[in-house]
C-alpha cells in the first residue's frame, strides 16, 4: 500500500520535476507479476509456500534514481520501494549508492555497485560479483539478476590497457532459493528443519579483492583476472542437532576472456580455473570441488534486426573421483563434466519497439534445460510491457531441473521517467 | 613588351577557362568522393547534440536524444565515433562506440548501465536502422563512393542552390540496399540536398532531404535533415545543435574507459 502511494506520489510530482529540468532524478514504476505454471508435485515442509502460492511474482515496485554530477566526479543512488502483494510486505531496497571520482589515468568508484565481468549471456565464470537468482528464476528484467556489492573500486588506464582493482569488505551472497521462500527447488537435506548461515565476517582476511587487466588488441578484448574471496553460493553441512549449517567456501578464480570480430559476427571465448581453497583435495563432500571451466559464443546479425547467437560451456570438476567417493546418501550425483548449450534468437520489429526473442538453455549431458520466449512492446517511449515465460525443467538434482515447479507466465510493464 | 603582356592574358584565359571546363567535367565519381568527404569527414573530429524524432504516418512520435562525438583517423578513413544516450528514459546513460573501417565490418560496443555490461555487437549489417530510426547505419556513418558508379544526370537548382543530380548504381547489387540512387549534391558546399533510394523493384523507397545548412567553424553542416520512407509514411527528422568541430578530442574518449565512465560534458 505504502509503494502504491509513493509510486502515485511520484507520478503527480513528476510533471513539476521535469519542469524543473532535473535531469539528475529518474525512475520508474513498475508492475509485475508472474503467475506459476507448473505446480510442484510434493512440497517439503520447508517449501511449503511454493505448493500454495499460485504466483511467484506479484505487486509493484518504484525506483528513484539520483545522478548528481560535476565535472570530475558524479555521485549514482538507485532505491527501490518494493510492494509485494502476494505477501503483503513492503521493502526498500538501495540497490546502487555509490561516488564516482575521475583522475586523468584512474577512475574510482565507491560504494554500493554493481560489477560485471565476462562475456557469457547467462553463463559467468570471471563474472563472480553477486546475483539475484530468485530475481531471475520468477521473471524480473534481466537487469536484477545482478546485485550491488559493497566495494572499493579502481580502474587505472594507461596506453590502450586499464587495470582494475576491486576491494569488498563486506560480502554479499547471491540470492538463492531458501527453505521458508515461495520458489521450489532441490533440497536432499529437506527433513532438517533447523538451519543457520554463516557469513563471512567483515575482516581484513575476509575482504574479497579482484584485479582485471585488459584492453583492445587489434580489435580484440582481451582480460585477463583473477579473484580471492568465496564461493557465493552456500555449501551445507549437518552439525549435531540435527541443525544445518550454510556456509560460503573459500574460492580464488583465475580467468581470461577474448572478443572479437570473427565470421561475419562476434566471437566470445572465455575460461576459467575455479580453485576450491577450502577442499583442494575434493575429500569434503559438502564444498564444491576445484574445476576448470570454458565458454565459446558466436553472435550474428542473419538479417537486419535478426541476431542469432549461440555458446557452447563446459565444467569439468576437478578430483571427480574424490567427489564420488565421498558422495553422501541422497546427494546428486555430478557427472566429470557438464557441458551446456545455448541459443538466443532475438527479432526487432516496429522501428524496434517491438522485441520478440527466444533463450534456449540445455545441458546436453544432464538432461535439465531453460527456456525463455519473451515479447516486448515499447508503448511509448515511456512504457514498455513485457509478456514472457520461464521454462524449466530436467532431473530434480540438476542445476535448471530443480526449478520445474517455478516455470511460470509473467507479465511486466514499466513507466520510466 | 606589349606582346608580352598579350600573350600572358592570351595564356591565363586558356589557363583559366581549361580551368572551368575542368571543373565542368568533373566526373560523378569525383562529386560523390567531395561529397562523401563534406558530409562524413568534416574537420578532425566533431561534436553534437542530436535529437531525432521518430514519426509514424499515424502521427506517434518517438524521440531519441544523444550526444555524439566523432574523430577521424584519417580523412577518408578509419574513424570512431561515441554517442551517449539521454532519451528515451529506459535507454538513458546508455553509450555506443563504433570503431569504423573502411571495407570491413565496424567494431562496435554497447554499454548497459543496469547491468554496468559492455556489449560486442554484431555489425554485420549495414542496413539495419539506427535506433529505431528511417536511418540506417550506413546512412549515419557513410556509404563509401567506390561501392557504386556514379553519373551526373543533369544540374539544376534545388532549394534555390545549384546542384549537381548525380545516379549512383551499385557495383555489386547484393552490397546495398538500394537499387539506384539520385542525389542532388550543393555545389558550393558538396552536401547532398536532397537523395531519392529506389529499392530492387525500381519502386521508390526512401527520401532524405537536407532542410536546414549552416557554415559552423568553416564547415557546412546540415543542421537538420529527415529520411521518409515513401512507402510506409515513417520518417525521421535529425536535429544537430551544439555543433563543435576541431575540438582535439582525445584518443581516449573513443576507448571503454568512455563507455563506464563518460565525460561529463556527455552526461549533463
Amino acid at each position: 500500500m505504502r509503494a502504491w502511494v509513493l509510486g502515485v506520489a511520484a507520478v503527480l510530482l513528476w510533471p513539476g520535476l521535469a519542469s524543473a529540468e532535473l535531469s539528475w532524478v529518474h525512475g520508474f514504476l513498475q508492475g509485475e507479476s508472474a503467475y506459476r505454471l507448473i505446480q510442484p508435485d510434493q512440497c517439503p515442509q520447508t517449501q511449503r509456500s511454493a505448493c500454495q502460492d499460485e504466483f511467484v511474482r506479484g505487486g509493484e515496485r518504484f525506483q528513484l534514481e539520483l545522478t548528481p554530477r560535476g565535472d570530475w566526479w558524479n555521485f549514482m543512488g538507485k532505491a527501490e520501494v518494493i510492494h509485494d502483494a502476494i505477501s503483503g510486505s513492503v521493502d526498500v531496497d538501495l540497490r546502487e549508492g555509490y561516488l564516482d571520482v575521475r583522475f586523468p589515468a584512474l577512475d574510482l568508484r565507491l560504494g554500493r555497485q554493481i560489477i560485471t565481468w565476462g562475456i557469457g549471456d547467462l553463463i559467468f565464470i570471471t563474472d563472480v560479483f553477486p546475483k539475484d537468482r530468485v530475481a531471475f528464476i520468477s521473471g524480473l528484467p534481466i537487469e536484477y539478476m545482478k546485485k550491488g556489492s559493497d566495494a572499493v573500486n579502481a580502474t587505472a588506464h594507461w596506453a590502450g590497457s586499464s587495470l582494475q582493482f576491486v576491494f569488498i569488505p563486506h560480502f554479499e551472497a547471491d540470492t538463492v532459493p531458501e527453505a521458508g521462500g515461495r520458489l521450489s527447488f532441490n533440497d536432499p537435506m529437506a527433513a532438517i528443519e533447523a538451519r543457520r548461515t554463516d557469513e563471512p565476517s567483515p575482516a581484513i582476511e575476509n575482504t574479497e579483492a579482484a584485479l582485471r587487466i585488459f584492453g583492445n588488441v587489434l580489435g580484440w578484448d582481451l582480460s585477463l583476472s583473477a579473484y580471492r574471496g568465496f564461493f557465493h553460493t552456500p555449501a551445507a553441512e549437518v552439525e549435531p542437532g540435527p541443525q544445518l549449517r550454510f556456509f560460503y567456501p573459500r574460492l580464488s578464480v583465475y580467468g581470461a576472456s577474448a572478443q572479437g570480430a570473427a565470421l561475419g559476427g562476434v566471437l566470445s571465448l572465455e575460461a576459467g580455473y575455479y580453485d576450491s581453497r577450502q577442499d583442494q583435495s575434493g575429500l569434503n563432500p559438502a564444498i564444491e570441488n576445484s574445476s576448470i571451466r570454458l565458454l565459446t559464443g558466436y553472435q550474428r546479425e542473419i538479417i537486419p534486426d535478426l541476431t542469432l547467437s549461440g555458446q557452447y560451456y563446459v565444467q569439468v570438476m576437478d578430483d571427480h573421483a574424490e567427489f564420488l567417493r565421498t558422495l553422501g546418501p541422497g546427494m546428486p550425483r555430478r557427472p566429470l563434466a557438464r557441458h551446456v548449450l545455448t541459443l538466443r534468437l532475438t527479432q526487432l520489429l516496429l522501428h524496434q519497439t517491438l522485441k520478440l526473442s527466444l533463450f534456449v538453455l540445455g545441458s546436453p549431458n544432464e538432461g535439465d534445460f531453460y527456456v525463455n520466449p519473451e515479447v516486448k512492446y515499447d508503448v511509448t517511449d515511456a512504457v514498455w510491457v513485457a509478456l514472457g515465460i520461464n521454462l524449466f525443467g530436467g532431473p530434480l538434482a540438476t542445476e535448471f531441473g530443480q526449478f520445474e515447479g517455478n516455470s511460470n507466465l509473467y507479465l511486466m510493464a514499466r513507466y520510466a521517467f | 613588351m606589349k606582346r608580352t603582356i598579350y600573350f600572358t592574358i592570351g595564356l591565363v584565359m586558356i589557363v583559366s577557362s581549361a580551368a572551368i571546363a575542368r571543373a565542368q567535367a568533373l566526373s560523378g565519381e569525383e562529386i560523390m568522393r567531395r561529397s562523401y568527404l563534406a558530409r562524413y569527414y568534416p574537420g578532425e573530429d566533431m561534436s553534437a547534440h542530436v535529437i531525432m524524432r521518430l514519426v509514424s504516418e499515424g502521427g506517434q512520435e518517438r524521440v531519441r536524444e544523444f550526444i555524439m562525438s566523432r574523430r577521424n583517423l584519417k580523412e577518408g578513413g578509419e574513424q570512431r565515433y561515441f554517442l551517449y544516450f539521454h532519451r528515451p528514459p529506459d535507454v538513458r546513460g546508455t553509450a555506443f562506440l563504433v570503431w569504423a573501417y573502411p571495407r570491413r565490418d565496424d567494431d562496435r560496443w554497447l554499454y548497459v548501465p543496469a547491468l554496468n555490461l559492455i556489449r560486442r555487437i554484431a555489425a554485420s549489417d549495414k542496413y539495419e536502422s539506427f535506433v529505431g530510426s528511417d536511418f540506417t547505419y550506413e546512412d549515419v556513418a557513410g556509404r563509401e563512393p567506390e561501392e557504386d558508379t556514379h553519373r551526373v544526370l543533369r544540374e539544376e537548382k534545388a532549394g534555390g542552390r545549384d546542384a549537381y543530380i548525380l545516379e549512383s548504381i551499385p557495383k555489386n547489387p547484393g552490397n546495398s540496399d538500394f537499387s539506384r540512387k539520385l542525389s542532388w549534391i550543393d555545389k558550393t558546399t558538396w552536401l547532398p540536398l536532397k537523395e531519392e533510394y529506389y529499392d530492387r523493384r525500381g519502386d521508390l523507397a526512401r527520401v532524405f532531404t537536407a532542410d536546414e545548412l549552416k557554415e559552423i567553424q568553416g564547415f557546412w553542416t546540415m543542421t537538420k535533415r529527415v529520411m521518409k520512407n515513401a512507402q510506409s509514411g515513417h520518417w525521421t527528422e535529425v536535429i544537430f545543435s551544439e555543433v563543435r568541430y576541431n575540438r582535439k578530442l582525445s584518443p581516449e574518449l573513443f576507448s571503454e574507459r568512455s563507455l563506464r565512465a563518460p565525460p561529463a560534458e556527455f552526461t549533463k
